[in-house]
């Protein structure tokens, strides 16, 4: 009752500015008021760095007329003592989707055909999920519960737009007043925004990642070639509307720390620097995320605790996740610390009412209380360029402010009234009597009792009698000096009625009504203060916070990341035998010299240089690193399958460095990998070449100078064979003959483009003005640098047919195929591969899941090899990667191929496809230190690696493994003790699922498999 | 259309391969002795220079170079090494052929409770795939039905024979329960990740099955029961031990309730199949005496923070603990063929010995499977069900097949593969090498 009255809105109906309606007919008389409002005697935090004690703030009309120590107060000003009170600057939220139409997303329909063109009516773009034309301010409707949830946590402002699409549009800076949405936009169109998830649209394309990252890029490149001429070919909506994005404090909803790595990307493409929506995991990368240059919004929604009771129950919780939870409060500090500007949200929160004990939370955890204003107020203002309106009290500002009961950020302040364009909300009534105290009560004839008045603040009491020794809760509300009390007096008699008000702050007088309906009267009398001991609750019972020291990142932030990035070192591998891939072969009791991540050199009895770590290879081998020509690890997704072909998407957009599968590939003795588009569709995206350099970021790990690689592919997956409804299917082509159609078109095209470019680029410069430039198409870009011998192709294959087909294709049109993969019928056409110069990457005895591996045998490498192609072998599977010397030695069972040449169709022959032997792929002085020690010959069952080591840096040791599990144990022992005091301080927990990583293959398409179906499709997944 | 279209390929693929195929070997018509070869028992035991002699299919004599071989075809394996007939339980060998094809695919049946269900009839000894395992030294697989909760009844087939009946060992050695787990798989629609959640169904899985043992239980006291319950007729053999309980357990909860579980029925013979997190409960099987059909060791660790290796190291762990442990390949049925290759994982992760590691894929699987008495090791009186290799069998450079015998009959080591090699090595004049 006390609450709704408090929470009522006093203002309502006070219509205190003529300004905002004047364009509005009345019914009724006129009601403007003055708006002058004095707050006197206050602590006014004008800004972060300034805060003024017993200061005055004057409003006029919603906004700031003075503030400081002396203002004169002119007359007709309503003035309010605020001894003892602060006022700070209203808060700034800048993602939210307030006022803005819900965003429907249709359930995905599997028995329909699929979207492939928008839904939406009239002159767009042709992709639904590309809508700069929405305009925040068109579609903003004041909602007044939304608005109330955050006022009370003294938000006045925040910045909107819808949050649908990849393209979004225009926000809209608005007020949380309740009132006309006419005096509720302060600003339209003040921001751009972006994001990488598709929203609503139930358009095929795009349904990956990479493919809303290229999405994305193309329209910006449209956008531009609309503004120098494309108008004149097309009307168009949404490219006009870029236009008018240009210049806008742009915004990018990236996720989470790798999406701000990848949104900066593409900002720096296009010349913008995008402020980006973190994740609020951005310590684990902070300083790649510093790098970026970008301002973050980052959210204060701290993961819970989980349940750790059950030992093996816990073990389902993996250490990131224990260890974000502890650390992700530390989020904020850490960026301060790095000096990264930001703002906080209360975004992603699932109750609002969380905030503040998450701000807390973070300030506990070392965040400066100016920087965590800062980053409410200022910090956000700036960002949309609105700081000469909003962020601070400064004169001329507008009025939003909030009236606290002392610091803003203690744990038992209390807002009292957040005032919005000089609107008075009213949250918690600051002039409350102070009831709290000791109290001599008398209730009709019973005079001996006591009561306590206890509680944090003012308008949160507990309120206990004392009867005797008996204890007696009453039930009271206060409104004002009104009281009103049911007391149970005696539990059987019934509720003694009791009504009063308070006639002094000591004295309290009224009547009531016993149980039996006699009519009493009551009196109580403030004797002191409540002694301690019964005030002390529990207010000790916060969950804990880790001092900033304890937390360590680890790199990357997985339970087998290191706490610092390995880093290269000079060493000397003595006496070892040493596979050189070179016309020396295996060489007994040699010694390899690695410096600055190069092999120094191979020899026998080398010296040490000075400092140089030694490492005994008696009894070992030493070989190159193992390069997997066809890899899917360390990938957010593989196929874009919304179109035939997808050549513009690039898997280096979509990189997981985080991934446990490259150390667990370095565990096997993988060096390098080819991180490979699926085969969803006859043209598949660009490859990310990577060294598997554990700890480094997705940028970090790509191999630098290496020649551009794209995906290709042929057969059942192509054609949609094995999808389970088939007859929903309408994506061309459904044959292998309307594969040939795909290729022929695309590079027919192609080739126009790139003669239209050629053409233009040779323009005198003057001419070249005056034209306009050909449109700009990244998929036609891809294919060009094909026909232009700067791309290859890594060509997914199975069945002879549609092999020659390419080969055919591809010298009709003058390009070359590079690499056919999987290839498991080359040995049918091994003298035509041989002959066009591609090369061969294929399993070792895959065969029998689906009808096109039917004739797949292990003798094809063997086959092939004898024919003169390059072959190597590859995994195309997360888990044989670790083992692929082993898949190499079955080219000596199948085929007999010496144990050299099995060897290099790891190493060296993948290198070669990749055009990469120049410095991988043997071990020849200057040539890159990518190596392997072994325990054995690597080609025998017993074989394991003892060391990986990549650019003369030791990833993989075994001699540390039991000491980086131990530590792993300790840290994760450390963490659940920690998590079950937490639990048992009331912190809320979670149960312990836990999230078993896809294991990508080629033909996994998101979308297209649905739980129940994935242990059947297994099989057909390769 | 395009399904029926499938349909007819798929045929026309089976209509070939039974044409190609070859023969299934005849009756050992006389005693036939190898002699100079590293015999591996099956059992630890290796003999150096050994001489092993067979007649009618039984194994009548092994030892050492004086071994007597009067009266016997006398084969000279010298420098090779004899192997028993590698056991390849908990496959779908036979049962499925291309798995993508649904026409060839006979692995599972509809419904929870199958106990009647039979693996046996749907072998189809004609498949192509039987002669490539075999190739690898494969030469008993354990025909086993997936699906539902009560999958149906698995059977010991040869891997070569005319027919089913003609190729089985042992005709429904167990029935194979799926455990209903503690954790089930769940699927996100937003970012396509498995995760594994506690199971909200499982009590109700769980009493559903406590009815069904305790009505079958009850029905097996009964000699001649009517009306007559086939599903309740198929458990019989579980309460008397005639037949072993297969049960599919993964992780440890899972598998200390599941084995507590048959234990409360009385039931003699239980078996955890899977076992990925069986060192959680290493003491418990070890003290209930329960042995393990490991699946593929060739699988990645579950969890993040997991040992990389803890999954090639499990047979060690399990094996020094004192539990009974043999290797399968799971449902990867065309994948079987590597099985060897497996134990030589396990070696090279902790196990540490050979003979041990050969074990888990003969002798040991052998008890499991309650056919100890004709195969798994080589030893006088059992079957002659075994291969000669160049060399150490368990690695992939070495695991050269060069003579099969099953219960003593030659078996033709032709296969798909050899014959396509063959052919485009024609093609391209290249040489014959390696297998």
């Amino acid at each position: 009752m006390k609450k709704r009255f408090l929470t009522l809105l006093l203002a309502t109906g006070l219509s205190y500015t003529g300004w905002a309606q004047t364009t509005f007919p009345r019914n009724g008389v006129f009601d403007e008021r003055l708006g002058l409002y004095a707050f006197t005697n206050a602590t006014i935090v004008v800004d972060p760095q300034t805060t003024l004690r017993n200061a005055t703030l004057l409003i006029r009309d919603g906004r700031v007329e003075a503030v400081g120590a002396n203002v004169n107060l002119p007359t007709g000003t309503v003035v309010t003592d605020l001894k003892g009170k602060s006022i700070y600057p209203a808060l700034i939220e800048l993602d939210s989707d307030y006022g803005m139409p819900e965003v429907r997303r249709e359930p995905r329909n599997f028995s329909a055909p699929p979207q492939y063109e928008s839904n939406k009516k009239g002159a767009y773009y042709w992709n639904q999920a590309i809508q700069p034309e929405n305009d925040a301010s068109l579609l903003f409707k004041a909602n007044g519960a939304k608005a109330d949830e955050l006022r009370k946590i003294g938000f006045g402002v925040v910045l909107t737009h819808p949050h649908d699409g990849i393209a979004r549009g225009s926000g809209a800076l608005v007020t949380l007043a309740d009132d006309r949405e006419n005096t509720l936009v302060l600003k339209p169109n003040v921001t751009a925004h972006y994001s990488f998830s598709k929203g609503s649209s139930g358009q095929t394309y795009p349904n990956s990642m990479m493919g809303s990252v290229a999405l994305l890029r193309q329209a910006l490149y449209d956008a531009d070639w609309y503004k120098r001429g494309g108008s004149r070919e097309q009307a168009n909506l949404s490219l006009e509307a870029f236009g008018r994005l240009v210049g806008l404090p742009t915004f990018f909803e990236a996720g989470d720390k790798l999406g701000v790595l990848r949104a900066d990307k593409i900002g720096d493409e296009f010349g913008v620097q995008y402020i980006i929506r973190g994740g609020g995991d951005e310590y684990q990368r902070i300083d790649e995320i510093k790098a970026t240059g970008a301002a973050l919004v980052i959210p204060v929604n701290f993961p819970q605790a989980f349940d750790v009771e059950d030992p093996w129950d816990a073990d389902n919780v993996s250490l990131a996740e224990l260890k974000h939870w502890e650390m992700a409060p530390m989020n904020a500090a850490r960026l301060a610390g790095a000096n990264i500007p930001f703002a906080l949200t209360t975004a992603g929160l699932r109750d609002k009412k969380d905030f503040w004990a998450n701000v807390r939370k973070a300030i506990e955890s070392g965040l400066s209380e100016e920087k965590a204003l800062e980053a409410l107020t200022l910090a956000p203002a700036r960002l949309v360029k609105a700081d000469d309106m909003v962020g601070t009290l400064q004169k001329g500002r507008v009025a939003n402010f909030i009236i606290t009961s002392g610091n803003l950020f203690s744990p038992d302040v209390v807002i009292y009234e957040n005032w919005i364009r000089g609107k008075q909300y009213v949250i918690g009534n600051k002039d409350a009597a102070d009831l709290r105290g000791t109290w001599q009560l008398t209730i009709g004839d019973r005079s001996n009792l006591k009561l306590n008045i206890t509680g944090k603040s003012v308008d949160k009491l507990d309120y206990q009698i004392m009867a005797d020794t008996t204890k007696i809760t009453p039930k009271v509300s206060v409104s004002n000096d009104l009281i009103t009390m049911q007391v149970p007096l005696n539990r059987r008699a019934g509720t003694t009625r009791l009504t009063g008000y308070r006639t002094s702050p000591t004295t309290i007088k009224g009547d009531g009504e016993a149980p039996d309906g006699k009519l009493i009267s009551w009196s109580a009398t403030r004797t002191g203060d409540v002694p301690a001991s019964t005030t002390a609750t529990s207010t000790t019972a916060t969950s804990p916070v880790a001092t900033t020291a304890s937390a360590t990142v680890l790199y990357p932030f997985v339970g087998m990341g290191n706490p610092q990035k390995p880093k290269a070192q000079t060493m000397l591998i003595k006496n070892a035998t040493v596979w050189t891939n070179e016309k020396d072969g295996v060489m007994q009791g040699a010694d390899v010299l690695v410096r600055d991540g190069k092999i120094a050199q191979v020899g026998k009895n080398l010296t040490a240089p000075t400092g140089a770590n030694v490492i005994d290879g008696t009894g070992k081998h030493l070989t190159n690193g193992i390069i997997d020509e066809h890899s899917h690890i360390a990938l957010f997704s593989i196929n874009e399958g919304g179109q035939s072909s997808s050549a513009e998407v690039r898997m280096a957009d979509v990189i997981d460095s985080e991934d446990v599968n490259i150390y667990r590939q370095l565990a096997g003795g993988v060096t390098s990998s080819q991180l490979l588009h699926g085969s969803a569709n006859a043209i598949g995206g660009q490859s990310a070449l990577v060294k598997l350099k554990w700890g480094e970021s997705p940028e970090g790990l790509l191999i630098k100078g290496a020649d551009g690689f794209i995906k290709f592919a042929l057969g059942e997956n192509v054609k949609q064979a094995n999808y389970p409804n088939p007859n929903v299917l309408t994506r061309f082509p459904q044959s292998r003959m309307g594969v040939e159609q795909v290729y022929m078109d695309h590079f027919t095209r192609a080739r126009e483009y790139d003669k239209a470019w050629a053409a233009y680029n040779k323009l005198a410069a003057k001419d070249k003005a005056k034209a306009t430039p050909p449109h700009r198409d990244i998929e036609l870009d891809a294919l060009a640098e094909i026909l232009n011998a700067k791309r290859f192709i890594t060509c997914h294959s199975y069945v002879q047919s549609e092999i020659n087909m390419l080969l055919h294709v591809a010298d009709s049109l003058g390009f070359k195929v590079n690499t056919f993969t999987h290839i498991l019928e080359g040995y049918k056409v091994a003298d035509k591969m041989a002959k066009h110069g591609a090369g061969g990457s294929s399993f070792a005895d895959w065969w029998a899941y689906k009808m096109e591996v039917k004739d797949a045998i292990p003798y094809n490498a063997a086959l092939m090899h004898r024919q003169g192609i390059t072959v190597s072998i590859n995994s195309d599977d997360a888990e044989m990667a670790r083992r692929l010397n082993q898949e190499a030695a079955k080219a000596v069972e199948y085929g007999g191929i010496g144990e050299e040449d099995a060897w290099k169709m790891v190493t060296l022959n993948p290198a070669k496809l990749l055009h990469l032997d120049n410095r991988l792929g043997s071990i020849r002085a200057g040539k890159d230190a990518d190596l392997v020690l072994w325990n054995a010959n690597p080609l025998a069952i017993y074989a394991r690696p003892e060391k990986t080591i990549i650019d003369g840096t030791i990833y993989f040791d075994l001699q540390e493994e039991d000491r980086k599990h131990e530590e792993l144990q300790k840290e994760r022992a450390r963490l659940i003790q920690k998590m079950l005091t937490a639990k048992a301080g009331g912190a809320q927990t979670q149960r312990p699922n836990f999230r078993r990583q896809r294991m990508w293959h080629c033909e996994d398409i998101e979308g297209v498999m649905a739980e129940g179906e994935e242990q059947e499709h297994t099989e057909t997944q390769k | 259309m395009k399904q029926t279209f499938l349909t007819i390929l798929a045929f026309a693929a089976l209509t070939l391969a039974k044409a190609q195929n070859p023969a299934p070997a005849k009756p050992q018509e006389r005693a036939i002795a190898l002699t100079g070869a590293t015999i591996h028992v099956g059992n630890g035991q290796v003999i150096q220079n050994g001489t092993i002699v067979f007649d009618k299919g039984i194994i009548t004599a092994v030892g050492n170079g004086d071994t007597p071989t009067a009266g016997a075809e006398v084969i000279s394996v010298t420098g090779k090494h004899i192997y028993p007939g590698l056991i390849s339980p908990a496959s779908l060998v036979g049962l499925q052929e291309v798995s993508a094809v649904r026409s060839t695919v006979d692995s599972r049946e509809i419904g929870v409770l199958n106990p009647n269900v039979r693996a046996l009839i749907a072998y189809n000894t004609d498949s192509e795939v039987i002669p490539t395992i075999r190739n690898n030294g494969i030469l008993l697989t354990q025909a086993m039905p997936l699906g539902g909760t009560v999958s149906g009844c698995s059977s010991i087939m040869q891997t070569d024979g005319w027919n089913w009946e003609d190729a089985v060992l042992k005709k429904d050695d167990g029935m194979w329960l799926n455990w209903p787990g503690y954790f089930a798989r769940s699927f996100s629609m937003e970012d396509f990740s498995v995760s594994l959640r506690k199971n909200e169904n499982r009590s109700k899985a769980i009493d559903a099955l406590q009815a069904t043992f305790a009505d079958a239980k009850a029905y097996a006291a009964i000699k001649n029961p009517e009306p007559m319950n086939l599903k309740l007729e198929a458990m019989r053999g579980l309460f008397t031990g005639a037949a072993n309980l297969y049960i599919r357990a993964d992780f440890g909860k899972d598998i200390i309730e599941a084995v507590k579980f048959a234990k409360s029925f009385g039931i003699p013979k239980v078996v955890i199949v899977g076992g990925e997190e069986a060192h959680r409960a290493v003491d418990f099987l070890k003290e209930n005496n329960v042995p393990v059909i490991l699946s593929a060791l060739h699988r990645l660790p579950n969890r993040q923070d997991e040992d990389v290796d803890l999954p090639y190291r499990m047979p060690g762990i399990l094996q020094k603990a004192g539990v009974l442990v043999a290797l399968s390949y799971s449902d990867e049925w065309w994948r079987s063929r590597n099985l060897a290759f497996l134990a030589g994982t396990a070696v090279g992760f902790g196990l540490g010995d050979r003979e041990e590691a050969l074990k888990m894929i003969t002798s040991n699987t052998a008890r499991i499977l309650g056919i100890d008495k004709q195969v798994g090791t080589l030893e006088k009186g059992k079957h002659a069900t075994l291969f000669v290799s160049k060399g150490d069998a368990l690695d992939m450079r070495t695991n050269v097949v060069e003579h099969a015998f099953i219960q003593g009959r030659h078996v033709n080591l032709d296969d798909k593969h050899k014959r396509l090699y063959n052919i485009y090595r024609e093609k391209y004049n290249q040489p014959m090498q390696g297998k």
